[in-house]
């Protein structure tokens, strides 16, 4: 989920920190600005970072930073940490890698979301296919012992009803599980948008 | 005629449960759609907005100005509300104005664009050239939505009448064709099993579609009602087929 909540905001949070830093303000309080809220859970890691930068009892921006940079999941989120990390530990230009950063990880969406609706096209037919076979399949055999009556005894021998209520439950949970499963799919490889 | 077709079902009060919390639901379910399609239709005229914003600040004019004059060009719901906040912020300042009509629209695109402006306004930085580019990041970004919209809305749609739909009465024409009950067989502890189990699936079926489609929490709304349509369409049909 942090991942996806990263994925969701990192490029709102670089189109920001851009403006700001641009128009001169620091990184100290362009971080204090996203952090006061709007943009998820990179609001919530910069406030708590301002606070505790506040108090005193973190050992500097850089150290937080390179904390954070522990803490991110998403690829676009380390790469802002590390970006800004630099920027205070070598004076780097922030603005223009800010800007390079924000272009390539808007191609990057652009790259996800198409790739996003071309994975998610086997899924219909996929889910379906469990989901139609799996019930028909189960049906007949539910229906067997009844079908074949005395028959059924003479070709397969005694036939348990039992059992076969156990298996068609059985089978009918596992085909639920499986057509969650395929159904995962669309949630795990959600884009973010 | 109603009466007896609840008759029907009296053996399964769980679909009869879920028939009358399916329909309370689904008045629930509307809402959401109807404000999904005015916040969609906000953001979308967003990015002409802000091209006119910086076409406007670019030819030298003030951004309460320019704000002024795009609220009368844009159309929709998002110059009426832009032109409505403008003028009831008479009494009050700009910034405030913005506030209020970025929480009117509700839109969290359109907040975060006026947060930016306003922080823009007070960092005295570059508008034109934030305004374009802001444009062009959010006109990109509608395109990628509305197409993820349009590419899967069909298949959303396809998985939920197969599965809701389709997949009961198919399963209940095998079963009242092969099994009748008017014949002697003793079919109703699996009709029950059957149909749990397409209750479930429509439930899940629900849930990918409205997964893909990015509106999961709008989709749960519907759910009792696709799972008591899909429930009472296998057992009716059952009836209707085998007697």
């Amino acid at each position: 989920m942090r991942k996806l909540d990263e994925q969701r905001e990192i490029l709102y949070v670089i189109r920001t920190l851009d403006v700001l830093m641009s128009s001169g303000v620091g990184l100290e309080a362009a971080i204090h600005t996203i952090g006061s809220g709007g943009y998820g859970v990179i609001s919530e890691d910069f406030s708590s970072m301002m606070k505790r930068l506040r108090k005193g009892t973190a050992g500097g921006l850089d150290r937080e930073l390179k904390g954070l940079l522990k803490k991110a999941e998403s690829e676009g989120y380390r790469r802002l940490l590390n970006t800004m990390y630099s920027n205070v530990t070598q004076n780097t230009d922030i603005v223009e890698t800010l800007r390079k950063q924000g272009v390539r990880m808007e191609n990057e969406r652009t790259e996800a979301v198409k790739k996003y609706i071309e994975e998610l096209g086997a899924v219909p037919e996929t889910l379906l296919s469990i989901g139609m076979i799996g019930p028909i399949i189960l049906a007949i055999v539910g229906l067997v012992p009844q079908l074949l009556g005395d028959g059924a005894e003479a070709i397969v021998g005694a036939i348990d009803q039992g059992m076969i209520n156990s298996v068609v439950n059985g089978g009918l949970v596992f085909t639920l599980i499986g057509m969650m499963l395929i159904g995962m799919k669309a949630h795990t490889k959600d884009p973010g948008l | 005629m109603i009466f007896g077709l609840l008759e029907t079902f009296n053996g399964n009060p769980l679909l009869l449960y879920l028939a009358v919390i399916g329909m309370a639901c689904a008045a629930g379910g509307i809402p959401p759609m109807l404000e999904r399609k005015r916040r969609r239709s906000i953001e979308n005229a967003l990015p002409g907005l802000l091209e006119g914003l910086s076409d406007t600040v670019g030819a030298g004019r003030g951004i309460q100005e320019a704000m002024m004059e795009q609220s009368r060009n844009v159309q929709g719901p998002l110059g009426k509300l832009l032109l409505e906040t403008l003028e009831e912020s008479h009494s009050s300042s700009f910034e405030a104005a913005l506030s209020a009509f970025a929480a009117k629209t509700r839109s969290s695109q359109v907040q975060r664009v006026m947060v930016l402006i306003e922080t823009a306004i007070e960092q005295d930085a570059p508008l034109q050239q934030i305004l374009s580019d802001l444009a062009m990041d959010y006109e990109r970004l509608n395109d990628l939505m509305n197409t993820r919209e349009e590419e899967l809305l069909g298949r959303g749609l396809l998985i939920v009448m197969f599965v809701s739909i389709g997949l009961p009465v198919l399963i209940a024409f095998i079963v009242g064709l092969f099994a009748p009950a008017s014949s002697g067989f003793q079919i109703d502890s699996f009709n029950r099993t059957f149909s749990l189990f397409f209750g479930a699936a429509s439930a899940v079926a629900l849930g990918v579609s409205g997964r893909m489609l990015g509106r999961f929490r709008d989709a749960l709304w519907w759910m009792p009602l696709w799972i008591a349509l899909s429930m009472g369409l296998y057992l009716g049909a059952v009836v209707m087929i085998g007697g």
